[in-house]
This record gives C-alpha cells, sequence and structure tokens, in this order.
C-alpha cells in the first residue's frame, strides 16, 4: 500500500511539473504558427500509445496491490481467513527466465540498431521463447499449490495469488502475440530492401523490448508483494 | 516532426470505397462517433423509460400492479447504470471526442482508427450483454447501480443468478472498449495536432475531454479488478468481498471477505467518473458560450488549471461516498476537506463562465440556451453537493431523496444540459442541415423547467427524511400526506420531462430529412471544425492540405477587426500586433 502510495505520488508529482512547464502559456498573446508546437513530444503515436496503456496498466496493478493490502487486513488477516501461502521455489527461476527474455529482448533492439538481422532473428525469437517457458513455469507453480492441497477457494491469499499471476501472464500473452506477428515478419521479410518495411519492423521490436522490461517491473513487484504474505 | 509524419500519411490512410467499410466497418473518426452516439442515445432512452415506471410506482403507488418490488429494484439498477455509463461516459468520449478531437486538432483521424474501429463494436457489444440481462432466468441484477456485495450476489436480491453476472461481465467489456477509444484520444491529442496548434492553444472542448480520458485510462481499472473478484465470489466462492454469513438459514463457505473493500475499489473508480462526465461537459460548455456570446473565453488558462485540479483531486476524495460505511472519524475529516477543496477550481470555472457572458453580444439561440441552463442546474447541483460533503450532515441525508435530487441535478441534468447544447451546436457540421429552431426551443424549456420540477421537490422531501430506494412508503407516521402528494407531481413532470425528448427526437428526424441546408460556418466560430473544405467533413477532414494554427481559439470581437471572429487558421494580418495591443490596453 504504502510503495502504491509513494508510486502514484511520484507519478503525480512529474505529472505536475510537466504540466507546469506546459501551461505557462499565453495563447492571446503568442501569434503566428509556433515552430515545435508539437511541444517536444516528438516520439512516434505508437510509442505514446504504449506508454499511456502502460500508465492505465500501472493503474491496474497498483490497485490490485491496495486491495490485496486490505484484504490482508493490515496485519490482522488470520482473523478474516487469510492463510499466507508458501510460495514455490519454482517462481524463482521464473523469475530469472522473465528476466533473461528482457535481456534478449533488449539485445534485439540492440541488433536493429546496428542493422544486424540475422542477430535480431535470433534474440526476438529467443525472448519469445523464453517468455512461453516462463508462462509455462507458472502453470507449473500453479500445480504445486494446488498439489499441497493446503489451501482452498476461500483462502484469499491463495485466489490472489492466482488471479494476480494470472492478469500478469494476459498481458505477456497479449505481447507475445503481437511478438508473434513480427517474428513472423522478421523470418518472412528480412530479405527485402524495403526500407520502411524494416523500419516498421524496428520500430515494432523497440516497443515489444520496452514492454518486456515494463512486465518485468511488474513482476518483480507482484513477486515481492506475493512474498510478503 | 511527429505531425509531419501523420499528415504525410494520406496515401497510407485506409480509403473506404464499399458501403460495408463506409458505415459499417468504418474506421473514419466521424462515423464512429455517430455510431457511439445513436447507440448510447437509443440505450439512454432505455433508462429513461425504467425511470418512467419508477416514478410510476413511487407517485401512484398500488396503481400499476405490473409493477412489482424485483422490476423495481431491477429498473432502479440498470437506470443508474446505463445512464451514467453507456450513455453519459460513451456519448461525451465516445461520441463527442471522437468527433472534436481530430477535427479540432487538424488532423485526418485518430491515430489507431482501427483500434477505434474495434472499441466502437466492442463498445456495442458490452450493452448487448447489459441489456440481455433482462431475458436471462431471474432477469438483471436488482443490486442498485453500485452493485454492493454481499447483497449484490446473494439469494433473494433480483437477478443473482445471472443478472449479476451479466452486468458484470458487460462493465469488464465496456472499459476494455473505453480502453481502445481513450488510447486513441489521448495518443492523438499528443500527437496528432496540426502545425501550430500548441496543446494551449486547444479549445477548451479538447481539454475536457484529454483530462477526462486520461481520469477514465486510470480509475476504470478499479471497476475492473472490483468486477473481475466480484465475479470470482460469485462463480467459484472466493472470498475477496464475501464475509461468513448466514444466508436463508445456511452458512455460507466464504469467510473475512470485506464487502468494504468493494466500496473502495467501486468509489475509487465511481468518483473520478463522475468528473469523467463533468470534465467533457465543462469544455464543451465553454466554447459553447464564448461561441455565442460572441467574446473570448474568461480565464483560458485559470480553466485548463482548473481542469486538471479538477481530474487530479478527483482521485483523493472517494470515500466521501462512504460516511455512511462507518470509516476511522480522521478519514472522514480528511475526504470531507479534499471534498470542499474541489469547489476552489469548480467555482472558478463558474465564475470564469458568468464572466463570460458579461458584457457579450449574447445570442440567444439553441445551444446557448442550453448551455445557460447548465450553468443554472450545475450551480444548484453543486451547492447541495456542499451539504453532502460535510460527514455531520451527510449522515442523515445520506439515504433520503435529498441525495436523489443532488446527483441528478449536478451529473444527471447538468451534463445532459450540455450534450443537448453539443448536439444542436454541432448538428450543422455533422448533417449538413440546421436543425429547427422551434422544436428545439420548446425542447429547452420542456426539459430545463421540467427538471427542476423533479428535483428541486425531491431535496424538500429528504429534508423532510424521505428515504430513497423504497418500493413503496406504506404507512409511516414521519411521512406526511403532503410528501406523497409531492411525489405524484414529480411522476407527472417526469412523463412531461419523457415527452419533451420524443419532440428532440422528431427534430433529429425532421431536421435531418427537411433541414435548412447550413453553410460550413454558421455560428461564425473560429475552431478548426468549422474551417473544413466540405461540410460534413468528408474522409481525411482537410482535403489535400492540412490546416495551420495562427491562433488561439477565442479570437471574438477582436478589437480593430470587421468580422467579429478570426479562425484559427486565419494567418496573422499587418498590423495585428499593434491593434492587439491597443486592445489589451484598453482593458
Amino acid at each position: 500500500m504504502m510503495t502504491g502510495l509513494a508510486i502514484g505520488l511520484v507519478l503525480g508529482v512529474t505529472v505536475w511539473w510537466i504540466l507546469i512547464q506546459r501551461l505557462r502559456d499565453k495563447p492571446w498573446e503568442r501569434q503566428g504558427v509556433i515552430e515545435g508546437s508539437q511541444d517536444g513530444l516528438t516520439s512516434s503515436a505508437p510509442k505514446v500509445g504504449l506508454w499511456v496503456f502502460m500508465a492505465m496498466v500501472t493503474s491496474l496493478f497498483l490497485i490490485f496491490n491496495g486491495a490485496y493490502v486490505m484484504r490482508m487486513g493490515f496485519g490482522h488477516g488470520e482473523l478474516m481467513g487469510w492463510v499466507p501461502v508458501d510460495e514455490p521455489g519454482i517462481l524463482w527461476l521464473n523469475t530469472f527466465v522473465l528476466v533473461a527474455a528482457s535481456g534478449a529482448m533488449q539485445t534485439a533492439t540492440g541488433a536493429v540498431r546496428k542493422g544486424d538481422l540475422s542477430a535480431l532473428r535470433t534474440w526476438f525469437t529467443a525472448g519469445g521463447v523464453l517468455s512461453v517457458v516462463f508462462l509455462a513455469g507458472q502453470l507449473l507453480a500453479w500445480q504445486q499449490l494446488a498439489a499441497t492441497g493446503q489451501y482452498g477457494v476461500s483462502n484469499p491469499a491463495y485466489t490472489f495469488f492466482i488471479l494476480l499471476t494470472a492478469i500478469h501472464g494476459l498481458h505477456l500473452v497479449g505481447g507475445l502475440v503481437v511478438l508473434g506477428r513480427t517474428a513472423a515478419r522478421v523470418w518472412r521479410g528480412l530479405d527485402t530492401e524495403n526500407v520502411v518495411a524494416v523500419g516498421k519492423i524496428g520500430q515494432t521490436v523497440r516497443l515489444c523490448t520496452t514492454y518486456w522490461h515494463f512486465l518485468l517491473l511488474v513482476w518483480l513487484g507482484l513477486f515481492t508483494q506475493l512474498s510478503i504474505s | 516532426m511527429a505531425y509531419v509524419a501523420i499528415a504525410d500519411r494520406d496515401h497510407h490512410l485506409h480509403d473506404p470505397d464499399t458501403f460495408i467499410t463506409k458505415y459499417i466497418w468504418s474506421q473514419d473518426h466521424k462515423v464512429i462517433a455517430i455510431q457511439y452516439g445513436v447507440v448510447a442515445i437509443g440505450v439512454g432512452l432505455v433508462a429513461l423509460a425504467l425511470s418512467l415506471l419508477m416514478r410510476l410506482q413511487i407517485g401512484f403507488p398500488d396503481v400499476f400492479t405490473f409493477l412489482t418490488p424485483y422490476n423495481y429494484y431491477q429498473y432502479v439498477t440498470t437506470h443508474g447504470m446505463i445512464m451514467v455509463i453507456y450513455l453519459l461516459t460513451a456519448l461525451f468520449l465516445g461520441g463527442f471526442g471522437n468527433y472534436l478531437i481530430p477535427l479540432m486538432c487538424g488532423a485526418r483521424d485518430m491515430v489507431f482508427p482501427y483500434m477505434n474501429m474495434l472499441s466502437f463494436w466492442v463498445y456495442l457489444l458490452s450493452v448487448i450483454v447489459l441489456i440481455a440481462s433482462f431475458f436471462v432466468p431471474g432477469g438483471a441484477t436488482g443490486a442498485g447501480w453500485t452493485l454492493y456485495p454481499p447483497q449484490a450476489i446473494l439469494e433473494g436480491t433480483p437477478g443473482a443468478d445471472w443478472g449479476i453476472l451479466l452486468m458484470l461481465v458487460s462493465l469488464a467489456i465496456f472499459i476494455v472498449a473505453f480502453t481502445m477509444g481513450g488510447l486513441n484520444y489521448v495518443t492523438t491529442v499528443l500527437q496528432a495536432r496540426c502545425r501550430g496548434m500548441t496543446l494551449m492553444r486547444m479549445p477548451l472542448s479538447v481539454w475536457g475531454i484529454f483530462v477526462a480520458t486520461i481520469l477514465g485510462l486510470l480509475a476504470f481499472p478499479a471497476l475492473f479488478v472490483a468486477a473481475i473478484m466480484m465475479v470470482l465470489d460469485r462463480m467459484i466462492g472466493t472470498s475477496f468481498f464475501m464475509p461468513a454469513l448466514l444466508s436463508l438459514g445456511e452458512t455460507t463457505a466464504t469467510t473475512g471477505g470485506s464487502p468494504i473493500l468493494f466500496q473502495h475499489l467501486f468509489w475509487f473508480f465511481g468518483h473520478p467518473e463522475v468528473y469523467i462526465v463533468a470534465l467533457p461537459a465543462f469544455g464543451i460548455v465553454s466554447d459553447l458560450l464564448s461561441t455565442h456570446a460572441r467574446k473570448n473565453i474568461f480565464g483560458y488558462r485559470m480553466m485548463i488549471w482548473a481542469i486538471v485540479a479538477i481530474g487530479a483531486l478527483s482521485f483523493v476524495v472517494w470515500a466521501h461516498h462512504m460516511y455512511v460505511s462507518g470509516m476511522n472519524p480522521y478519514f472522514g475529516f480528511f475526504f470531507a476537506t479534499t471534498t470542499l477543496i474541489i469547489a476552489v477550481p469548480t467555482a472558478i470555472k463558474v465564475y470564469n463562465w458568468v464572466l463570460t457572458l458579461w458584457r457579450g453580444d449574447i445570442h440567444l439561440n439553441l445551444p446557448m440556451l442550453w448551455a445557460i441552463g447548465f450553468i443554472f442546474t450545475f450551480i444548484h447541483g453543486g451547492l447541495t453537493g456542499l451539504f453532502l460533503g460535510n460527514v455531520t450532515v451527510d449522515l442523515p441525508l445520506s439515504d433520503t431523496y435529498f441525495v436523489v435530487g443532488h446527483f441528478h441535478m449536478v451529473m444527471g441534468v447538468s451534463p445532459v444540459m450540455v450534450l443537448f447544447g453539443a448536439i444542436y451546436h454541432w448538428f450543422p457540421k455533422i448533417t449538413g442541415r440546421m436543425a429547427n429552431d422551434a422544436l428545439g426551443k420548446i425542447h429547452f424549456w420542456m426539459t430545463f423547467l421540467g427538471t427542476y420540477a423533479i428535483y428541486l421537490p425531491m431535496h424538500y422531501i429528504g429534508i423532510l427524511g424521505m428515504p430513497r430506494r423504497y418500493y413503496d412508503y406504506g404507512q409511516t407516521d414521519f411521512i406526511p400526506e403532503s410528501a406523497l402528494g409531492v411525489n405524484q407531481g414529480i411522476t407527472i413532470a417526469a412523463i412531461v420531462v419523457a415527452t419533451a425528448q420524443l419532440i428532440f427526437l422528431i427534430n433529429v428526424a425532421w431536421s435531418l430529412w427537411k433541414g435548412k441546408h447550413a453553410d460550413s460556418n454558421p455560428w461564425r466560430a473560429t475552431t478548426l471544425e468549422w474551417q473544413t473544405p466540405d461540410t460534413p467533413p468528408k474522409h481525411g477532414n482537410w482535403g489535400p492540405k492540412l490546416p495551420e494554427v495562427y491562433r488561439w481559439a477565442y479570437d471574438y470581437s477582436v478589437p480593430g477587426d470587421d468580422a467579429d471572429f478570426i479562425p484559427q487558421n486565419h494567418p496573422i494580418q499587418p498590423g495585428e500586433e499593434s491593434l492587439r495591443v491597443a486592445g489589451e490596453s484598453r482593458k
């Protein structure tokens, strides 16, 4: 909860500061075409769209975080049916795999910058495969928890665990759809000399990388949160 | 530069050539806006009919025997949910947001047209799921629009089997639709403005819609979380919200769930939702007042600050909806304080609207009537909000008709006033024809006076202590006979107001068919949407060349200029600067 509040506060102050910079203009005095009227936000629309989307997903997980802490009962959880979940050790392995996936994506972006298309092929695909491995690992963690037979659906610590990992996984699946389509294009269309197409693929790879780093951060936050149950 | 990229993309722009791609699976923001508008108004009429059924029961209990308590609560619930989410949110953001953002910013379309199209169809799906809940076993949910657990999902509540599930699923689908639309609105405002259109030159309509969309993107997840967790409580028996309890004599398997947690989640969405509806209304009404008073908006910069401040504050007031749920008194104090602080930026806006009218050249045409009507209803609704923001005043009034009067005035009637003003204002641009003036004025006066006849007496019977949500009052000592008479009067006024909306529909149909042809800028307005080469604007909006913007959106009655308005895309004339300086010093 406090982390959530702190993150919210930092975000709020940042947005506030940016706004102060922009809202000082006196539009009734300044006339004519103002050059650079895009206010320095010269990045591309898909990039801005992705960042706005990530802001929304951040809000989603912060709200889940708040609900989680409230349902924990602020230290009185045992009165409210809260039986702490013993996280399966495989989650550490999964975390490592997701870090590796993120690293592979970063390397793929580097390959785009260098124009090294075969490296792009390898690392981009590796990022996708590692993410699938991560998801499989999460499913395994579910299975291990269920196999203990200690946790029932009326235990919110357990249901939160399943729900939050599921929501995070679904976001990753959404990313994998984009990644899969882009990977298909990378494998098919690399020998073309079409600069526009290559540029577009490069942009998608960069956006995928950003999204993967973001989901890694979300997972690290989530893992921490689930561990303090 | 980003805008060059968008502008140059003309040949990449999807090019509709068949009837289906043009009007059904359309990616054109104007068509999507109309689709959103038609569906939202259609489902809003359903909600209007439901409210009439409720009023018939309250005004004339025992007369309409087909209205059972079971139905009554279903009507209450669906009426509230439709009006707030499926009508107001969808029409302001999906409808006007879609239509106005690209046109007012000088863009050819939204930046993600395909996602924009999906947004509408997913929205339509959510509406279909919602309406379908009336036709499943047990019917629609009757949990009240706030859907509080545990009662919402327990046996005995109308629609506890299927209705509640369909409602929650429909909300989740709506949120997906809103996300797709919202990403478009925000990114288009940030990325696709034409050359010269700085953020601080945008019309306030765009500002209102922009900030409201950001609020929506951050607040709707709370409703999403609440909906998912309640579905799980209902479907597989989790205990997120469900405490251990006795239901119909049997102990449930749930333990320790927190109903208050749901309330926090619901209102963390619910309060920003008020401003998701109100901020676009604030923005649009500012433009209507300025245009039809032929005066620049008073305090443009302060208006934007106020919009941003209200948006930020709206996230820290949610628990004022929960005073009667019981909370730490310090929390009550905190939330009462933040709530009252919102009155400051809101009052700034109201003063600025009134000062915009001050010594203006007021044209009392249709959009202006609705805009001025809004100032009245909003001040009344806002003032009663100050009462209810205080914990001690809220406690006795919270479950009475005072609250019904308050929120209908402030977030029902007021935004609807702006919606009608906006529809009459942009009707010539959207359709190429003028709306009928006489019919519109009848519509306005019946609605304006009629809503006062409905909601003012509600404050009175609320202070008397008349509880809201009741199906029938029976014999009680504290409710005098006269209060029941007042209720009859309210019901009759409601029927009159509903009839007035038929006049609106007739007006739209008649004007579409026979209305006077509109020229491209009938209101002599400055903003870009009135400067398009074609009316209604064709696909791509601007012909071969994007507009360029040289000035802000409010150059009305500029001293020394012959016309009383200068469009935003009108280049600076020689000598204009000195005139402007002279005008400044004259102030």
